[in-house]
């Protein structure tokens, strides 16, 4: 099965002007998270904007379901695919309704206005995001917070496939980065793949299945998260000395960065003709970063997951399928009386593919989920 | 106002009858007064037939107020249509029909034609012609690969309407100071009297087919005011709304001026009354605009054309009226955005 999205080969440089982006490949699947890290001026939105061909790759191409997206007519284009610009960008004078009435217009006729169907759904997706109290409040009269979620409305009144965010938790408050951020991880849940542009590696490592990271020089290394968001890489792209550190809650244990100082150098682009992992990032090289100097060869650990409803235990399981080879023991009880599910699994393998599974439970909204690993 | 934008049953019953009370009443005014009932009773017998009471009040009616209130009505509606337009092409409240250049163009036109000692519908072609060219040199200087876009094409908006500018100054310093000039300079205020079912055979149908473009378009408009990205990413061609846009505003603009020379405001006032009242939402907008554009010319003309015994050029009207009402209007409603 072809990936939902792929950029192949990639390549784009602005008309006399140095390379920004050199031979990038990436992917995402339906239901995926991809973030995309890169210090400033490394041209993550160019990125962006090739990817959904509105920039021309110099060379490479995009894929959608493995067609090309440059020769795909528009209005099928973008009712698959939706935009949501930085906010700052998109202060308008008409309500937030009709702002997101207009994420309706790929199908819509070009000399209809949009029904009763249209007005609906444009309904649903405000409810469905909890800002139907704000339609008929003008665009230019809401927070950053608010327009931010508004214009995430209007890409999702297309019903798309895959939802690209240019900085999306940008210029917001801790609150409102969290509800953005929220958001994009209920709705990939729901199998909408998302595409978002960050300046935070932790949330990368918090929200994000796979990562990509960019360099100045024009190359990037992109695969799963835990692969690629690491100590190594972060100095190398960003140049900032950065610990990966876990904060455990009750619930969950969360990932997080600290930038600790700035690196002496901060390795340029790679070298003229070297591929670019030559550049400095490694890929699988670190990988398993998260079980930093866990055996490799092979570990045991014993998982804990508590979550809420049925669906979400549906995607819990349908994910330790996946990972079956690992599993040497599980434990499921639902405890009915609370509207509870806990699994207990305890799993046998490669720490590598342990962290990977790990990671990938915890980015499902609504779960509790810990791992522990046993002593060496 | 309504959530999905558009206009309250109330308000388009409003806006359909309103034009219509304002052309009957006009159609009464003048240096001589005719009644309601007379006006109705000479329209009634022009279409089911039969016969009228006094010729004179038929041939004042049918010959001189008609085809003039007419035009008005047109241009009105035009001139506020596509002043709404180019601000929601160039996201740009101050935005007029002239902005690239069509007006000072067809103003060349017009005054070449009156130089050259051509006839109306002459000197309508010929400015007509000139519009389209000012806006084709616009387009020319201001678009290419790689160019910021609307901004350029704004900035060589303004080149081109200076230079044309210019070159009235140029016919104006070079005509006849005892006929000619004056004929261009009275020209150039904007006047509605040189209306007739001749001069609207040929102008008429040009705006009426804007008028409809717009009005068929108009819920896609909305998709104006956005970014290139924003505008892209909706699915639809971005270029071809801009181009059918500018070419069905400019199309309108042109042919008002070269009916009727420069009327200023009517394009600046009118669409902001509207945004003010009835939201930046197309649907409503672009009717909204046509019938009170309409309304106002109407009304506007109507005193031009009575209020003293020699007549008075309808731009200093539209200024003077326009104006103060637009500051009245922009402090009580605490402004409007694009």
């Amino acid at each position: 099965m072809s990936p939902l999205l792929k950029v192949e080969n990639g390549s784009f440089a602005y008309r006399g002007g140095p390379q920004i982006l050199d031979n990038i490949n990436f992917e995402v699947n339906a239901g995926e998270i991809l973030a995309v890290l890169g210090p400033n001026g490394a041209g993550k939105t160019t990125l962006l904007r090739c990817m959904m061909d509105m920039l021309r790759w110099d060379s490479g191409r995009s894929l959608l379901d493995g067609e090309d997206i440059h020769s795909m007519p528009a209005r099928k284009l973008w009712s698959r695919m939706a935009y949501v610009p930085q906010a700052k960008s998109a202060a308008s004078s008409y309500t937030a309704f009709q702002t997101v009435l207009l994420g309706r217009s790929s199908r819509i006729g070009t000399f209809s206005s949009p029904s009763a169907e249209d007005m609906e759904k444009a309904e649903a997706v405000m409810r469905q995001l909890g800002i139907l109290d704000l339609a008929d409040k003008q665009c230019y009269a809401v927070s950053g917070g608010e327009l931010q979620m508004v214009l995430i409305a209007r890409a999702m009144a297309s019903e798309p496939e895959i939802l690209v965010l240019d900085e999306p938790e940008s210029n917001l408050d801790f609150r409102n980065q969290l509800v953005v951020l929220d958001t994009i991880s209920i709705l990939a849940a729901d199998g909408v793949a998302c595409v978002f542009n960050t300046h935070y590696p932790a949330h990368a490592l918090q929200r994000a299945h796979r990562s990509l990271i960019l360099n100045k020089g024009g190359g990037c290394i992109s695969g799963s998260t835990p692969e690629i968001v690491t100590e190594d890489n972060i100095r190398r792209a960003f140049g900032v000395n950065a610990v990966i550190g876990e904060i455990e809650t009750a619930e969950s244990v969360l990932k997080n960065v600290m930038p600790l100082s700035i690196a002496e150098t901060r390795q340029g682009g790679p070298e003229p003709g070297a591929p670019s992992e030559a550049a400095g990032l490694t890929g699988h090289e670190a990988a398993n970063a998260d079980a930093a100097g866990r055996n490799d060869e092979g570990c045991i650990a014993s998982v804990s997951i508590i979550m809420k409803d049925n669906a979400t235990a549906d995607k819990v399981n349908s994910l330790l399928h996946e990972y079956n080879h690992l599993l040497i023991g599980r434990m499921g009880l639902p405890h009915r009386g609370r509207g509870l599910y806990i699994i207990n699994i305890t799993l046998d393998g490669a720490g590598s593919e342990i962290g990977a599974l790990s990671h990938r439970l915890s980015l499902i909204p609504g779960i509790s989920v810990k791992t522990t690993y046993a002593g060496e | 106002m309504r959530r999905d934008g558009k206009l309250p049953v109330i308000w388009i019953i409003i806006l359909i009858v309103l034009p219509f009370i304002a052309a009957l009443i006009a159609l009464g005014i003048g240096r001589m007064s005719i009644s309601p009932g007379e006006v109705l009773d000479v329209l009634r017998t022009r279409i089911a037939g039969g016969h009228v009471s006094s010729q004179l009040i038929e041939k004042t009616v049918m010959q001189l107020r008609l085809p003039r209130i007419v035009l008005a009505a047109l241009v009105g509606a035009g001139l506020s249509v596509s002043g709404c337009a180019f601000q929601s092409l160039f996201a740009n409240p101050l935005a007029t029909p002239d902005t690239l250049g069509v007006a000072s163009g067809a103003s060349f036109g017009a005054a070449l034609g009156i130089l050259l000692g051509f006839d109306l519908v002459g000197v309508q072609i010929i400015g007509l012609a000139m519009g389209g060219l000012a806006v084709t040199l616009t387009w020319l200087a201001g678009s290419g690969k790689d160019r910021g876009g609307l901004s350029y094409i704004v900035l060589s908006g303004i080149m081109i309407g200076s230079l044309f500018s210019a070159l009235v100054s140029l016919i104006k310093y070079v005509a006849d100071e005892e006929s000619q000039l004056p004929a261009i300079t009275y020209w150039l205020m904007g006047g509605l009297d040189k209306a007739s079912f001749r001069t609207l055979s040929l102008g008429a149908p040009v705006i009426i087919a804007g008028i409809l473009i717009f009005f068929l378009i108009r819920w896609r408009m909305n998709l104006l005011p956005l970014s290139d990205d924003e505008a892209k990413a909706s699915g639809t061609n971005i270029k071809a709304l801009r181009t059918v846009t500018v070419i069905a505003a400019t199309a309108i603009t042109a042919s008002c001026v070269s009916m009727c020379g420069q009327v200023g405001w009517v394009g600046l006032l009118i669409p902001h009354m509207c945004r003010m009242k009835f939201g930046s939402n197309h649907l409503a907008l672009i009717p909204s605009s046509v019938s009170l554009g309409a309304v106002f010319m109407i009304a506007v003309d109507t005193l031009a054309r009575s209020i003293s015994a020699a007549e008075i050029p309808v731009s200093i009207f539209t200024a003077t009226i326009g104006a103060p009402f637009f500051i009245m209007l922009m402090r009580r409603s605490g402004g409007w955005r694009i």
